[in-house]
């Protein structure tokens, strides 16, 4: 039977993702779900609702990216394991690639209409 | 009502297995973040959307947690929910065309939608075989299921089917028999009372044909299928949806042509017992082919999700 081979960080790809939302904030220590909510929205901006907050973290149980921890609560703690280190590290990975790129070409792009306004900036090439 | 059952309540559309894992942890954060307030609409809406997502997720409909044999199960159930629209839609159609017989076309018009109107009939009439077809294949898995005590689990679902197809027939016995006792003009439009029980009769069909399609997908849902038996139904799947194009192909060219050289037929209400006409755009057609267009839509889904799922499983088809 041919087997689907899944990258890690398929679905992790943009910085909005739930997903890495969340692995980045689990990165800090275990949380649970109001919990996580309140710090994506510190850092990120982003409020995620019940239904997409609960969607992802199953998601990422199901890849064994996340795990829950024991709990008398009603409220229940999760926490990453290392196989989520090691996706948020590889996705992060490649933000930052993506992110110089697109700052050079951003900067590489300033330079040309600078210098066909006759102002020449040493240092960047189209 | 409590909070807590307050915010249970609004979970309700997720399927029992996430409710029993995640339910208290999202009943817990829907109260740490409103509280007694007011849950706004779309935080409502959103779970009423992520909630059938999950459920469509369980029978395997999207995504990729399931086995490509699950997957292909899923895929013929969605073309199943297909052929469901198409059932009714199909009804309609029959119904609207009940008196027609291109009477006023010059030949070779008439020899062309006469070839397109038995196309339709005798597609559909293929369609309702592979279905009857699909039914027996999986009839030794069904037994299996009810020797092993599976009955108390699909009970609720058979018994309001078998209720909903008693309705119909019933139902479609007394209209017919009314009908008997109807002239021409009175089964078309000119006996309101009539008109009325035609349009409840169609709603009584319409929700028959969901509910039975309901529980066929519940019931194949919960049963163990071999994997032959699995490729068997997902092929059956995959040549009903090619009929159902055919269908909806053959329906709208049929229409087209229609409209062009005997538009009084559609016009005038000849024909159509549900609903009196003024254009070439009959209410009773434009739903029908609406509906095909869901169901299509549904069954196209459907068999690009067996494709792939059988690529996965190693079966090209």
């Amino acid at each position: 039977m041919a087997k689907r081979t899944t990258s890690p960080v398929v679905g992790l790809e943009r910085n909005n993702e739930p997903a890495v939302l969340i692995l980045t904030s689990l990165a800090s220590g275990e949380k649970h779900g109001y919990a996580l909510s309140k710090d994506i929205e510190s850092f990120a901006g982003v409020v995620l609702g019940p239904g997409t907050l609960y969607g992802a973290i199953a998601r990422l149980e199901e890849r064994g990216l996340i795990e829950p921890t024991p709990s008398d609560d009603r409220r229940q703690p999760y926490r990453i394991t290392a196989g989520g280190r090691a996706a948020l590290s590889t996705a992060l990975e490649q933000m930052r690639q993506l992110a110089e790129v697109g700052t050079s070409r951003l900067g590489a792009r300033v330079a040309t209409s600078g210098s066909s306004l006759g102002r020449v900036t040493p240092g960047y090439s189209t | 009502m409590s909070d807590s059952n307050r915010f249970n309540q609004m979970l309700r559309w997720y399927p029992p297995y996430w409710r029993s894992k995640y339910g208290e942890g999202m009943a817990a954060l829907l109260e740490d973040t409103y509280g007694t307030g007011r849950v706004p609409m779309h935080v409502r809406l959103s779970l009423v959307k992520s909630g059938s997502l999950e459920r469509a997720r369980e029978v395997g409909f999207i995504g990729s947690t399931v086995s490509p044999l699950e997957r292909q199960r899923a895929g013929s159930l969605l073309v199943l929910c297909g052929w469901g629209a198409f059932m009714f839609a199909g009804a309609l159609f029959a119904k609207f065309t009940d008196n027609w017989g291109a009477s006023q076309l010059g030949q070779g018009d008439r020899v062309l939608v006469m070839y397109l109107y038995r196309v339709v009939q005798w597609t559909g009439a293929a369609g309702v075989m592979i279905v009857f077809g699909a039914a027996i294949v999986a009839l030794p898995s069904l037994i299996r299921l009810l020797r092993s005590g599976g009955w108390v689990h699909v009970r609720r679902s058979i018994l309001r089917a078998m209720c909903a197809g008693a309705i119909v027939v019933v139902t479609t016995a007394a209209l017919v028999t009314w009908a008997y006792h109807l002239t021409v003009i009175e089964r078309n439009g000119g006996l309101g009372v009539y008109g009325f029980a035609v349009a409840v009769w169609s709603l009584t069909v319409s929700v028959a044909v969901v509910i039975v399609t309901s529980a066929a997908v519940s019931t194949v849902s919960r049963l163990e299928l071999p994997r032959r038996t699995t490729r068997w139904l997902s092929t059956m799947a995959v040549v009903l949806t090619s009929f159902m194009f055919v269908i909806l192909a053959g329906m709208l060219t049929w229409w087209s042509i229609e409209s062009v050289r005997e538009p009084a037929f559609l016009r005038n209400a000849i024909g159509n017992g549900l609903f009196y006409t003024s254009s070439e755009f009959p209410l009773t057609l434009v739903i029908a082919s609406l509906l095909m267009s869901v169901g299509l839509c549904a069954a196209v889904g459907g068999t690009i999700r067996v494709i792939r799922a059988r690529r996965d499983d190693g079966v090209y088809v």
